[in-house]
């Protein structure tokens, strides 16, 4: 191909290459370090929660009523709800994992104020808990019903016995081969719980930990309070038929509370990666019109220099060039700018990243995203000058002889 | 002059209408741009205003370090966010700033009169009296509680604009009651909107909104009110129940004190500094003295408001700008380099270099100033797209475009299509800067 | 050899129909010069054109070297274009952005040859033509006759068999077309075919062989 030539032509008008060099160049290193962003932010929202989400529904139940008693309701609205058709099985709660509030404690594998302890998330439930969030049990055993009892506010001990998930088990008892099951652990610095079961997964509250989301525990009990959660798991299909029928069953089984709150676990899902999501899609939308601008404003810029060189263009056809040659001549001419460009881009991306890791913690990008995007944006540059570069083609070599 | 100028317009037009895909093409890259950066820009700047401008020198938040020796609070870079209810409790009594209010955040059911009607929920603050002077916060009817209601823990409520339109209609509610979570309190002032961004009193995290009922704080512990806020507690607590949680060192109040001068502030720091040694001999405050009173902006700096996420969307917003303007720059550039021959004719048809920079530069300013009011637009559309990603209500107020970033736009706009305008014509027309400034 | 038998070139508009070339024959033999006159409007640069496979014909067989021109596609025709053909324009018709070693190179890329080869034509080409000391100036630093001498080497490198010149010093000052002449004529007499159109008779004199054009017809002289 004719680099050469082109080249030191293009060095005639140093600033239209720069322009168009530091164009490209900018739009890879935006569009590199958006992917990244977005890359890690989807990777946290794929995280499974552990609960059977499609399944799974939650609300709130507040009493406000002076004679509210809340034992007593609990008791009732657990009898109503687990006799309801189409309800597999339900537990009263006091978070929702991912819902945005929660509970968290810190547990030491030795007594002491003193000991570092790893923070976990704490989850009130009954022997129904595991059945209810359909979480899997992978060692030890379930609570029994003669475990439960009920919390009053402002307790100060705790249950003896509590089942973890694998990660708090492993981040515990790294050493362990049956995840701790009948170890002690010790909360509030000094008093022992004992580790009856190990479930699979069960995430926190809270979506944003990126770190150890998934250290939780089962804690045996039933909260005293006016304000408390449940979760109900429907049987494959019925969810959205059940819920309504839930809200209207406990709102009218009570005067003196309301029911507020009423999601299935794809919305707290979605509500609880809301800030994720938007950020994806801002950065997907810049990422298209990025594209789109360069694209079309490499198209423009050819365009406009094939009207420039229309005479130019008659002349190379005259002195032999072929249409195809022509064709070619423009598209070696943006390989080479876009090469370029893409080149300088991925030093400015590697660059970008480097402050953004740096002031940001974002995280680096995979190294892929490098030739992927430098190939891309290459690819991209030649299908915009194809339709200036194919006008181009068609310019008849007797414009040659035309006398301006 | 003006005849030459109308010429120029109409042949800029000519122009501009001669590549209508091109040109719409340059117009809508400036004004993406422009709206990109914008929208931006004002995120930004929403999430770090002054939320009471006229007294943010004044208003000090109250930190103590009571937290545990082994594990400091935040590594031990500030001392905690929130107070024990032993310590709030003991400066609101020794009442040594000009003002103070300790509060913390609650959840009532407002049951409206009208049986028919369900009852909702709403989020409340608990506070003391000179909350209201403290903040500037604006009456619509009636006024703030007293201290001498707070001390008889007054069942008194003062309605955020929302919750009386909601209940009263919007009348004047002063003096009538409203029952909350099954017991009757007397309205004593409602306020105007008010809304300060962020809403920096609980600085614990989150962007929520203000809430729409106040009540005195000392009602919390009589009716052992639920507490909506964050709690965090590095010791377990000494005995079961209510009581033994109010002695606890669980942080969960805020407090804030109005200090008019850096000699206030300063002997309020020694007063707190001397309170804490004073709790030290009864055993507390294991940690060494770290005890502030923070000015509220410096609070807000030190917290750091603004989302890292907008920071880094404003930082990629103004490369994309640079792109749309690069783009733009080299369009016209382009545009005009195959204009030589047309420009060699006119000078030799007797324009002046002069006139034929006007003539350019008419056309790209109009391309420019298209762009530039395209880009207000975008930046609203930009603003509303962002603000339609989010469920969450308290969002949308950083979401919104005021005067001063309409002005700051506009001002963007301008520089924006100056410099997209300028370079190529002075290309197009080959004139030396100095000599085109020493004709001028 | 070049024969052109009852050619006819008709343009189109919507309104008009121009006979440019109507029945023309011409035959050219192999080491002549040929000077092709007519006033404008005639249909020489029409002639010109077909000659130089610039642009197709309507009716008529056109014979370049024993190739029939009529039925070949556009790369056959770039191809012959390119090897048979050097064309010296009116204008010049250099690329302003090209130093004058690059223009001369341009129709030797697009015949493919080696780098070395290159070099080599385009340095013979200048030494030719005079110009061996200005390989890097760019068009816009040497005068007219420089220009078109610049122009002329670009047709020789290639070393084609004809050369076409349109008004090759119409843009030239007399002293610099006297120069510009002599160098074609001693083109011609180391061997290539040059057919030259223009509308100047003092210029057609220096021909061997003259022919006319008026009204897309052919009057031989000479």
């Amino acid at each position: 191909m004719e680099f050469g030539p082109i080249w030191r032509a293009a060095l005639r008008n140093k600033t239209g290459i720069l322009l168009i060099v530091l164009q490209v160049a900018f739009t890879m290193a935006i569009v590199i370090n958006s992917i990244a962003i977005a890359q890690e932010r989807a990777k946290q929202m794929s995280r499974p929660s552990g609960v059977d989400e499609a399944n799974t529904f939650s609300l709130n139940s507040s009493g406000f009523a002076a004679d509210f008693n809340s034992r007593l309701t609990v008791e009732e609205d657990l009898r109503q709800l687990r006799g309801m058709p189409g309800v597999t099985s339900a537990v009263q709660i006091n978070a929702i994992p991912l819902g945005g509030s929660g509970w968290s404690m810190g547990l030491k594998t030795k007594p002491g104020a003193e000991i570092e302890s790893v923070p976990t998330a704490v989850y009130f439930v009954d022997e129904k808990g595991i059945d209810a969030l359909g979480v899997k049990l992978i060692a030890g055993e379930n609570f029994a019903s003669s475990d439960i009892r009920w919390r009053e506010p402002a307790t100060r001990d705790w249950a003896d016995k509590i089942i973890v998930t694998r990660a708090l088990a492993i981040k515990l008892f790294p050493e362990e081969e049956g995840y701790g099951v009948g170890k002690v652990v010790y909360i509030n610095d000094t008093e022992p719980m004992t580790i009856v079961g190990v479930i699979d997964r069960l995430q926190m509250p809270w979506s944003g930990w990126t770190e150890g989301v998934e250290q939780s525990m089962l804690v045996p009990e039933h909260l005293v309070g006016n304000s408390t959660a449940y979760m109900v798991r429907a049987e494959t299909g019925r969810r959205d038929m059940l819920m309504p029928q839930v809200e209207t069953l406990l709102a009218e089984s009570e005067d003196g509370r309301i029911i507020r709150n009423l999601r299935t676990m794809e919305e707290t899902r979605k509500r609880s990666y809301e800030g994720n999501q938007a950020l994806i899609n801002i950065l997907t939308v810049t990422i298209a019109i990025l594209i789109g601008i360069t694209t079309l404003g490499v198209a423009g810029l050819t365009s406009f220099n094939v009207t420039r060189r229309t005479k130019q263009i008659g002349t190379r056809r005259a002195l032999g060039a072929s249409r195809k040659a022509i064709l070619r001549y423009f598209l070696a001419e943006n390989f080479l700018f876009t090469a370029i460009g893409v080149t300088l881009g991925a030093v400015l991306a590697v660059g970008l990243n480097m402050l953004l890791v740096d002031v940001f913690s974002i995280p680096r990008f995979s190294w892929y995203l490098l030739p992927l995007a430098m190939l891309t944006l290459v690819l991209i540059g030649q299908l915009a000058v194809l339709v200036p570069a194919r006008r181009a083609a068609t310019v008849p070599p007797a414009i040659a002889t035309r006398t301006v | 002059m003006f005849k030459l100028l109308s010429y120029n317009l109409k042949l800029a037009l000519r122009n501009i209408r001669r590549n209508p895909v091109l040109s719409a093409l340059m117009i809508v890259a400036i004004g993406i741009g422009i709206g990109a950066s914008m929208s931006m820009v004002t995120v930004n700047y929403r999430f770090s205003m002054n939320p009471v401008p006229q007294k943010s020198d004044v208003l000090h938040f109250v930190r103590l370090d009571s937290w545990s020796a082994d594990f400091p609070f935040n590594d031990g870079k500030a001392p905690p966010n929130q107070m024990t209810y032993l310590d709030a409790t003991a400066l609101l009594r020794e009442h040594r700033a000009f003002r103070q209010a300790m509060m913390s955040r609650s959840s009532l059911a407002v049951e409206p009169e009208n049986r028919e009607e369900r009852p909702f929920f709403v989020n409340v603050r608990a506070t003391t009296a000179d909350f209201f002077p403290m903040f500037d916060v604006p009456f619509r009817y009636g006024s703030g509680w007293s201290a001498t209601e707070d001390e008889a823990v007054q069942q008194v409520v003062v309605l955020g604009a929302e919750t009386n339109e909601r209940v009263f209609g919007g009348e004047d509610s002063v003096g009538r009651n409203i029952k909350l979570s099954g017991s009757n309190y007397r309205v004593v002032g409602v306020l105007e909107e008010w809304d300060p961004l962020p809403r920096f009193y609980e600085p614990t995290g989150g962007t929520g909104l203000v809430e729409d009922i106040f009540i005195p704080w000392q009602l919390v512990i009589t009716k052992e009110l639920p507490r909506t806020g964050n709690t965090n507690c590095w010791r377990p607590l000494q005995g079961d129940g209510f009581q033994a949680f109010l002695n606890s060192e669980c942080i969960w109040i805020q407090f804030w004190a109005e200090l008019r001068n850096e000699n206030e502030r300063a002997a309020y720091e020694d007063f707190l500094d001397a309170y804490v040694t004073g709790q030290k001999e009864l055993g507390r405050f294991p940690r060494p003295l770290d005890n502030r009173a923070t000015p509220l902006m410096q609070l807000l700096d030190e917290l750091g408001m603004v989302p890292d996420e907008a920071q880094v969307l404003l930082g990629l917003s103004f490369m994309f700008l640079a792109v749309c303007l690069l783009n733009t720059i080299g369009l016209l550039l382009a545009k005009f380099l195959g204009k030589s021959t047309e420009i060699a004719t006119r000078r030799a048809l007797g324009a002046s270099r002069r006139v034929l920079f006007q003539q350019y530069l008419v056309e790209a300013g109009l391309i420019g100033l298209g762009g530039g009011v395209l880009g207000l637009g975008f930046t609203w559309l930009g603003l509303k797209g962002i603000d339609a990603q989010f469920d969450d209500e308290a969002v949308s107020r950083y979401m919104t475009l005021d005067w001063n970033m309409a002005l700051v736009a506009v001002v963007l706009a301008i520089v924006a299509s100056l410099i997209t305008a300028i370079y190529p014509t002075w290309r197009a027309c080959n004139v030396q800067p100095a000599a085109w400034l020493k004709a001028n | 050899m070049l024969t052109m038998r009852n050619i006819s070139k008709v343009y189109r508009t919507d309104t008009v129909q121009t006979n440019a070339l109507r029945d023309f024959s011409l035959q050219i033999d192999e080491g002549d010069f040929v000077a092709v006159t007519g006033p404008s409007g005639s249909g020489k640069t029409t002639f010109l054109n077909i000659a130089g496979l610039l642009e197709s014909f309507d009716g008529g067989v056109y014979e370049l070297d024993g190739h029939s021109v009529s039925r070949l596609s556009d790369r056959e025709l770039s191809k012959l274009r390119n090897e048979k053909i050097g064309f010296i324009f009116q204008s010049f018709n250099l690329i302003p952005d090209l130093n004058v070693f690059d223009n001369v190179d341009v129709p030797l890329r697009y015949r493919g040859f080696g780098a070395a080869e290159r070099k080599r034509r385009i340095e013979e080409a200048l030494a030719r033509v005079g110009l061996s000391g200005r390989k890097e100036h760019l068009p816009a630093q040497l005068s007219g006759g420089q220009q078109q001498r610049v122009g002329i080497a670009r047709a020789l490198a290639g070393e084609p068999r004809f050369l076409l010149a349109d008004e090759p010093t119409g843009n030239l000052d007399s002293q610099m077309a006297q120069g510009v002449l002599d160098l074609l004529e001693e083109i011609n007499q180391s061997g290539t075919t040059i057919i030259m159109v223009t509308h100047d008779p003092e210029l057609a004199k220096r021909a061997k062989r003259e022919v006319a054009v008026r009204d897309g017809l052919l009057q031989e002289t000479s």
